[in-house]
């Protein structure tokens, strides 16, 4: 696949960004690389690591758009960037923004089509070819007269990237395509890169946080860790790496995970990392097979498995401190709308809520903070009842933390902002700065700094502060770690795990189903509407059926611990974690 | 959430005329308007703009707008009852002269307000943009500013409502039921919204210069817009109005 000649060639780079509080640190620093045409290459690594500035360097942006110093060199098809103008360098590589609102310059699916074709001056009459070839290619042809406002997030991006791939770049480089997207989306926009990849034969870069789509679809993966390219080389090569992906705050895929710690504990020989369920299951069934020499009645079936894990115990006849009765809520106008929502979270509860994007999850959210009220049904929160409290008095008891923290902060110095919260229901100035003050040294913020001079990882530290020192009773969630990298998702993660342990009950709403199955105990399983199911977290993910019916697809180790209880031994029935299967497998290997 | 200028696909012979003959259109009406003296010309001309908005299938949009517009006008007649002194006493401070001149400014408040929402609901933006740069000669950046600036418009109060949805569940007390109260509650939310939208304005200048923004000329547009026979008939009708203005 990658044979083509170099297209892109960045020779010593290093730049840093004018202005700003971090005037004068390098976003990049002295990076080399070249990117050959027909390439599906994959970038990752920690928030701030330079992979948006790496993209806006490939695409032109950088110097023509972004003021700082630039050293080295960056020639995009062998011409020098500096001594091209912007519009040349994007007939070469197209790139698609990470906010694709702001992409958009047209109300209608054709016309944002047409607007590079006809600045670029393309033929009349090629310009229906072209527009009806992207169309099909992004496999949205159905979707030519719609309103783009109308849309949703998955078939926006896929206009943003039908859109630049009418101009016929030969590169194309995107930042975080999926960023905004449930799984299945994700997964379909990574497709139609692929076919655009295989078939158009054009050079595709994306940034991109899900390790298992990356792994999965892309032929080469850079590594940038604090403005450096750290490694470069196939999936198989890049994760065989864990340890020290690991120290950068990168993931690697879970099933990656199995494999390299079967290495380290000496049951595999040393061996490239597995990157599919599918190749790890193979690779486990002949492992137990191999070494047991046996069939497949090598594994006597035990009643509960002792490799799956137990839940937190919680107080059983505890008071449920929200509880939802057949709530019933229609927005007007759109019609769209939830349907007899019936269930209760506990004190001390992590409760994650899964389903497709368009499945009421966000309603539901907003229902139990007193944002929206139900048309029918009681909901019942901390001993409120929702239909007669303000939602100024709710929020004492509940605190939610939002996907963008932007939209939460408002206050000049981050003390302040913390303190807000509380000031807000009524607790004396004095003592909330108090509280403030110590909840921000414990999340190590710098009390007087403007919140908005912060990182958007520290911006997300800062709202979610503002949800600690609230100590409520319920923590609500919605997408707690999206934009987040993989060490500041955990931070997030094991706060909320704390303040479960002090006895909150926290309901979250994720689309990345390794959080889901790391941290929540129960599930609610919802698709239009509906809660389809509900129950513990590895019996829920395990259930296939009632997977499929919520077009949610399970984490990795889940459905290979499914695939394996199947397969190989029923012990492995309800896994869900890395060091489980590992565990489990020692055990089987060295049994006889 | 419906957004008030939102375009409203059609097949009338509003929506297919010439976005440049629609403008002129809705500027003869607001042209007349201001000329015009008597009632039945005043709403002669708000019956005229409802009957094409009936007509384009696009009438029920205009009510939520007349909600927004009413207040206003009321508020105006209110001024015009206090500030017009001449005429004879009718009750109170209220006098004939007030009466007669604060009903005008209403009816001339709607008169301008409707016609151009009616046009851009019937015109798709990138229509408009691209038929002012050909038939008008109007230089294409300043035809996409006021694009964008439209477009804008509702990505901006879907962003206001998601940081009051925000700042609600935090306990800030939005449900109040005074205005005055909400409105200073409001005012420390500029400060997100203005960051968010300063970020995202640069965004959007980068995008389109990557997309070939400052090659464009006139003969860019893929869809040409050339004045038909339809056209003049509206463009006829424009000076008609006009004259009737004066008259009346």
């Amino acid at each position: 696949m990658a044979s083509g000649s170099t297209i892109i060639c960045l020779d010593d780079v290093s730049f840093s960004y004018a202005g700003g509080a971090d005037e004068g640190e390098r976003a990049l620093d002295h990076v080399s690389l070249s990117v050959c045409e027909g390439e599906f290459v994959g970038v990752i690594g920690p928030s701030g690591a330079g992979k948006s500035t790496l993209a806006a360097l490939m695409s032109g942006a950088i110097p023509h758009h972004y003021r700082g110093s630039l050293f080295g060199t960056t020639l995009v098809d062998g011409v020098d960037t500096c001594n091209a103008t912007l519009t040349d360098i994007s007939r070469v590589v197209g790139s698609v923004a990470q906010d694709i609102d702001s992409q958009m310059v047209a109300s209608v699916v054709e016309d944002e089509l047409l607007f590079g074709l006809e600045n670029f001056g393309v033929d009349h009459a090629l310009i229906e070819g072209r527009v009806s070839a992207a169309l099909e290619a992004c496999g949205i042809a159905s979707l030519r007269d719609r309103e783009i406002a109308t849309l949703s997030g998955g078939q926006k991006q896929k206009v943003a990237i039908a859109a630049i791939l009418a101009m016929r770049p030969r590169v194309l480089v995107l930042d975080e395509p999926t960023a905004a997207l449930d799984p299945a989306s994700s997964t379909l926009v990574f497709e139609t890169l692929r076919r655009l990849n295989r078939e158009e034969g054009i050079t595709i870069v994306v940034i991109e946080q899900k390790v298992a789509l990356l792994s999965e679809f892309s032929d080469r993966i850079l590594v940038m860790g604090d403005g450096r390219l750290e490694l470069d080389g196939t999936p198989r090569e890049v994760f065989s790496h864990g340890d020290e992906l690991r120290r950068l705050g990168v993931d690697s895929p879970r099933v990656a995970r199995v494999s390299n710690s079967l290495v380290q504990h000496g049951i595999l020989p040393p061996t490239p990392p597995c990157l599919s369920v599918d190749e790890a299951a193979g690779l486990v069934a002949e492992l137990v097979r191999g070494r047991t020499g046996r069939g497949a009645n090598i594994a006597p079936f035990r009643a509960g498995s002792p490799h799956a894990p137990s839940p937190r115990p919680r107080a059983v006849d505890a008071e449920p401190c929200v509880s939802f009765r057949d709530v019933c809520f229609t927005y007007p106008g759109s019609g769209a709308r939830v349907t007899d929502l019936t269930f209760d979270v506990y004190p001390g509860e992590l409760v994650g809520i899964v389903g497709q994007n368009g499945a009421g999850k966000t309603t539901l959210t907003k229902l139990l903070n007193g944002l929206l009220r139900p048309s029918s049904g009681r909901i019942v929160v901390a001993g409120l009842d929702m239909a007669d409290t303000p939602t100024s008095t709710i929020a004492a008891h509940v605190a939610t933390l939002f996907q963008n923290p932007d939209r939460q902060i408002c206050k000049d110095t981050v003390l302040d902002e913390i303190a807000f919260g509380l000031e807000l229901t009524g607790v004396a100035t004095d003592v909330a700065r108090h509280r403030a003050r110590a909840v921000a040294e414990r999340f190590g913020l710098p009390p007087d700094e403007a919140p908005f001079s912060l990182s958007r990882g520290q911006r997300q530290m800062v709202a979610l502060a503002s949800v600690v020192v609230m100590e409520p009773e319920v923590v609500l969630l919605d997408e707690p770690t999206s934009g987040l990298d993989y060490r500041e998702c955990m931070t997030v993660m094991e706060t909320v795990r704390e303040m479960a342990d002090r006895g909150c009950a926290v309901i979250m709403v994720c689309h990345d189903m390794e959080v889901v199955s790391d941290f929540a105990e129960r599930l609610l399983v919802m698709a239009d509407g509906r809660i389809l199911g509900q129950g513990e977290t590895p019996e829920v993910f395990a259930n296939v059926e009632l997977m499929d019916r919520a077009r949610v697809e399970p984490p990795q180790i889940i459905a290979l611990s499914t695939m394996l209880a199947r397969d190989v031994s029923r012990e492995f029935a309800g896994v869900s974690q890395v060091s489980g299967i590992v565990d489990l497998v020692k055990e089987l290997v060295s049994h006889d | 959430m419906i957004n008030v200028i939102d375009y409203v696909p059609g097949q009338s012979l509003l929506h297919r005329l010439n976005p440049v003959a629609k403008l002129a259109l809705a500027a003869a009406i607001i042209a007349a308007t201001f000329l015009a003296d008597t009632y039945v010309m005043l709403l002669g001309l708000l019956a005229l703009t409802f009957a094409l908005a009936a007509y384009a299938g696009v009438a029920g949009r205009l009510v939520p707008l007349l909600k927004l517009l009413v207040p206003l006008a009321v508020v105006m007649l209110a001024l015009q009852l206090v500030f017009v002194r001449t005429g004879t006493p009718v009750w109170g401070f209220v006098t004939t002269d007030g009466l007669v001149t604060g009903s005008k400014v209403c009816l001339r408040l709607l008169g301008v307000a409707l016609p151009l929402v009616l046009v851009l609901m019937v015109t798709k933006l990138t229509d408009l943009a691209n038929a002012c740069v050909e038939v008008l000669h109007v230089p294409y950046r300043y035809a996409f500013t006021f694009t964008t600036a439209l477009r804008f418009v509702p990505v901006f109060s879907q962003e206001m409502n998601a940081i009051m949805e925000a700042q609600t569940a935090r306990g800030v007390q939005y449900d109040t039921k005074n205005p005055f109260r909400k409105l200073q509650l409001m005012l420390p939310l500029c400060v997100p919204l203005l960051v968010s939208s300063v970020g995202r304005t640069d965004a959007t200048a980068l995008a389109a210069e990557q997309r070939g923004f400052y090659l464009r000329t006139r003969e860019s547009s893929y869809k040409r817009y050339p004045l038909a026979a339809r056209d003049g008939l509206a463009l006829a009708c424009c000076v008609a109005l006009i004259a009737l203005g004066v008259a009346f």
